[in-house]
């Protein structure tokens, strides 16, 4: 364990001023620092940094495969962990945002582990090959520090707004949206930059999702006078609706400084139309369609606006950062809007066949919002007395129950089964001309995977 | 009928834009060859109406019609009328103002109130009409806001942008301009307005479990909620598509900091859980006040002329002037309005907990002094007349008038750095009509 006392910006500093393309921060660290260090080792710690109050940033290398990375590939691939938001060391890894370190992958310690994040491309395929991949397990590391990441970048001094905003970052909610960032962001740098990793912007990206998502959650548990999320009361159950609005947009208003940082104005656009996808699809909420036939494909609209929008940009967003060119970007958003709507119609259908304990939500809330959900819409073809039903919204006592009755004894369930089923398939076709690699096989599998949830 | 008046408007709008502002004009255009129903036209002259209840009674009274159509007449009416019943020495240096940078603000939101979402919502608030819910009053100041200056902001924006001048650095910069401003500066200053509208309607969400019998009946409330979150939402969203479009990542940074700031502002001390102003116990004095002004409506003004600056490329002192002058306008702005209760009798009931000379009067009295001024307050508005002689005879109520010229001419001494020009010296006079205490 060699130790050195230089400071992660002078490094950085250090490594424009010689100019080195495809610079490798820990790599030229090791070389020009630790020379007489013994490399046997596989780790060994760079200096305090004084620009983040001090903190030690830990990193470890692997000597033997940083060499080889060096001449074959001139890629090296290194964790750091370190105890103070990703955001502050992004910030200055973005003060020369260029070609710098395209291949550094920032988290929180993550107690005892000592795992190695850097593989060739060649050990990927090796171990896509031997190894069944389990999406979590594969991004395990960068998850591990999402919710306190997040929950740093929404500290503030205002004791009551920190709480309120942190409400939804306790870890315990499924993640799914940033899961396919990861993993998507994964899939693309090793298909486009040969390396299977995260950037610190395709982080962000994954960071600020989850955000809109939360934030978003906040505002629909206002509109739909909801009392209790994920099992337990609402935001708005325990402050009152005004505050849990403004907390909503304290929360996106944080996501923007997030997603400004990345300096990248394409994907700063793309995030920006998730919000107006998002609030539109609300409003599309509020009114169903006279006509029949005008209902499906206003209720798929309304799915891609709600859900699928906000996935698929995301998966557009990381494939941008990941210097994709247009092809590859084009069905990344394929695979995220798939994959949305497959999420949704699941979601939509678990409405109809899941109890209350397992879902955390009431079932059948739908019906009570007055939503009429694939199932129903399916259902509808063969017991038209439900059309009646949708068009006032299941307001006169009994409709919830009887509508229920309906879709079960029709095959309403089973048909939007099939259809998640096919836009699951979509998404998996979509992802065909992606270089071969462990997170391209998982995110294969989740698409398969989401049609199996029970919650 | 709504169909006529839709096209009337219309081209009132149109019209407007070029000439000048006075409703005599619209009026004029609107009774010039069209044929108006009587009761059309005895609204338009009655102005004072809110036009939320006058769009209601119009739903309720002709169900079936073009409800987009409704609202956008009663839009592009009330913005006319505005000034009308505005203070008039503000209302003439913000027309002055306009005509100098080439485009009446009152229409920058227009375009997102005209958008099939918030007519949507127009079409769905007249169910409040009855009720106590603040959407009904933010919808309606959205149309008659003669005295908040809704529109203030994003004339600032576009005044310091003109006064300011090309970019230095561009070779044929003056010619992207338009009457001295660029578009994307002209963006800006409508995403301005846009941010404070939907900030203004997010704080009017009631808090359900406060509410009173009298307020109206709970369903009502409650949807009044889900309309003034979407309208919200929606008018944020457009604001950060805006954003996004201006292509720079500094100003998008910029204004996001501001409205996590008006959002903070929300949870200080400062008011309670429902927005109500509350006096907090420890609080150290006018400093506190600052910050908190800072929060709530220097920052977005202060950020937004210096993202005016940086969109058009000046320095770092030009920056740093236009976010000086938006803040010092702020306080000066906010110390005038605050002192108002204590100056002019009819003014007294707005009197509130937060205002500035009450920080200033805890910060110099004694404890039992305080206390008894705070049970006065306690004891409602009768007692606000008391509440204003006790803190007028400290000596109080001068020291803030001092205190508000400072802030006024600390903001025209961060407009030094321009060149003098007719822009430069409407900001000065906006400064100077706004901070205008006797």
């Amino acid at each position: 364990m060699a130790a050195t006392c230089m400071s992660t910006r002078a490094l950085l500093e250090t490594a424009f001023a010689r100019e080195l393309k495809n610079v490798f921060l820990l790599g030229y660290a090791c070389r020009s620092n630790v020379t007489s260090a013994p490399f046997r080792r596989n780790s060994f710690s760079v200096g305090c940094c004084p620009t983040v109050q001090a903190r030690q940033i830990q990193t470890n290398i692997g000597h033997h495969h940083l060499r080889r990375c060096c001449t074959r590939h001139n890629h090296v691939h290194c964790r750091v962990s370190l105890h103070q938001p990703a955001s502050s060391l992004s910030t200055f890894l973005s003060g020369g945002k260029t070609s710098g370190f395209p291949l550094c992958s920032v988290g929180s310690e993550n107690a005892g582990q000592e795992r190695l994040y850097s593989s060739s491309h060649e050990d990927a395929v090796r171990a896509a090959k031997s190894v069944t991949v389990d999406p979590y397990k594969l991004v395990e590391f960068e998850m591990a520090s999402l919710a306190s990441d997040i929950k740093k970048l929404l500290s503030t001094k205002e004791a009551l707004l920190s709480t309120m905003a942190h409400h939804f970052f306790d870890g315990k909610g499924k993640s799914f949206r940033p899961l396919v960032a990861m993993l998507m962001s994964k899939a693309c740098n090793a298909h486009n930059l040969n390396a299977e990793s995260m950037l610190w912007s395709q982080k962000i990206v994954a960071m600020v999702v989850e955000m809109i998502h939360a934030a978003s959650l906040v505002h629909d548990d206002v509109i739909d006078a909801s009392d209790t999320r994920r099992g337990q009361p609402s935001l708005n159950k325990l402050y009152g609706q005004r505050r849990s609005i403004l907390t909503g947009d304290y929360i996106l208003s944080e996501a923007s400084i997030a997603i400004s940082k990345t300096g990248n104005t394409r994907v700063i656009m793309i995030l920006s139309s998730i919000l107006e996808d998002l609030v539109s699809g609300e409003f599309m909420q509020l009114g169903s369609k006279e006509d029949e036939n005008e209902r499906f494909s206003h209720y798929l609209k309304k799915t891609f606006r709600k859900t699928a929008s906000l996935i698929a940009n995301t998966c557009q967003s990381v494939a941008i950062l990941a210097e994709c060119d247009e092809h590859i970007s084009e069905m990344a958003y394929q695979y995220g809007r798939n994959l949305g709507v497959a999420f949704q119609l699941v979601d939509d259908l678990l409405d109809f066949t899941s109890t209350t304990s397992t879902m955390g939500k009431p079932t059948a809330a739908d019906l009570k919002l007055g939503l009429a959900t694939a199932p129903v819409l399916f259902a509808a073809q063969q017991h038209p007395e439900l059309h009646a039903m949708i068009m006032r919204r299941f307001s006169n006592e009994g409709d919830v129950e009887y509508a229920r009755r309906l879709v079960e004894e029709s095959n309403g369930v089973e048909q939007t089964r099939l259809l998640a089923h096919q836009h699951s398939k979509e998404a998996e076709r979509s992802l065909q001309d992606f270089a071969d690699s462990n997170s391209k096989r998982a995110l294969i599998l989740l698409a398969n995977m989401l049609l199996q949830r029970k919650k | 009928m709504s169909k006529t008046v839709l096209s009337v408007c219309d081209k009132c709008v149109r019209n407007l834009t070029r000439v000048n502002n006075s409703s005599v004009h619209h009026a004029r255009t609107l009774s010039a060859g069209v044929k108006l129903s009587t009761k059309h036209r005895r609204r338009l002259a009655t102005s004072q109406a809110p036009p939320v209840f006058s769009l209601a009674s119009h739903q309720l009274s002709n169900p079936g019609q073009d409800n987009a159509a409704v609202w956008r007449s009663c839009q592009s009416r009330g913005y006319r009328f505005s000034w009308l019943n505005g203070d008039t020495g503000v209302s003439k240096a913000v027309s002055e103002a306009e005509k100098i940078v080439g485009y009446p603000t009152s229409f920058l939101s227009l375009r997102c109130l005209f958008s099939d979402e918030l007519s949507t919502v127009a079409l769905h608030i007249r169910k409040l009409v009855g009720t106590k819910h603040p959407l009904l009053k933010t919808a309606r100041g959205l149309v008659f806001d003669g005295k908040h200056n809704l529109q203030m902001r994003g004339l600032l924006v576009m005044l310091i942008s003109k006064a300011a001048g090309p970019n230095p650095d561009a070779e044929y910069a003056e010619q992207e301009m338009v009457s001295g401003v660029y578009p994307n500066q002209r963006s800006l200053a409508e995403i301005t307005e846009v941010i404070h509208t939907a900030n203004l309607i997010h704080k009017g969400v009631v808090n359900l479990r406060d509410v009173l019998p009298e307020d109206g009946p709970l369903s009502d409330l409650e949807f009044g909620n889900k309309m003034a979150v979407l309208s919200g939402d929606y008018l944020l969203a457009s604001a950060c598509t805006g954003l996004a479009k201006l292509e720079n990542p500094t100003v998008l940074e910029k204004i996001a900091q501001s409205i996590g700031d008006m959002m903070t502002a929300e949870f200080t001390n400062f008011s309670d859980a429902s927005g109500r102003p509350e006096m907090p116990d420890h609080c150290k004095g006018l400093s506190d006040w600052l910050s908190q002004t800072y929060l709530s409506i220097g920052s977005l003004v202060a950020k937004s002329c210096q993202s005016a600056m940086i969109l058009a490329g000046h320095s770092a002192t030009f920056q740093s002037m236009a976010f000086a002058y938006g803040e010092n306008m702020a306080y000066a702005q906010q110390l005038c309005s605050d002192l108002l209760p204590f100056l002019r009798r009819d003014e007294l009931s707005s009197l509130s907990l937060t205002s500035a000379p009450l920080y200033m009067y805890k910060e110099q009295a004694t404890a039992e002094q305080f206390s008894r001024l705070q049970q006065l307050l306690e004891a409602g508005p009768d007692n606000y007349e008391k509440v204003v002689n006790l803190v007028t005879g400290s000596g109080v109520v001068q020291q803030c008038k001092d205190l508000c010229g400072q802030y006024r001419d600390k903001a025209i001494a961060s407009l030094g750095c321009y060149a003098d020009s007719e822009a430069k010296e409407a900001l000065i006079n906006m400064v100077t009509v706004v901070s205008d205490v006797r």
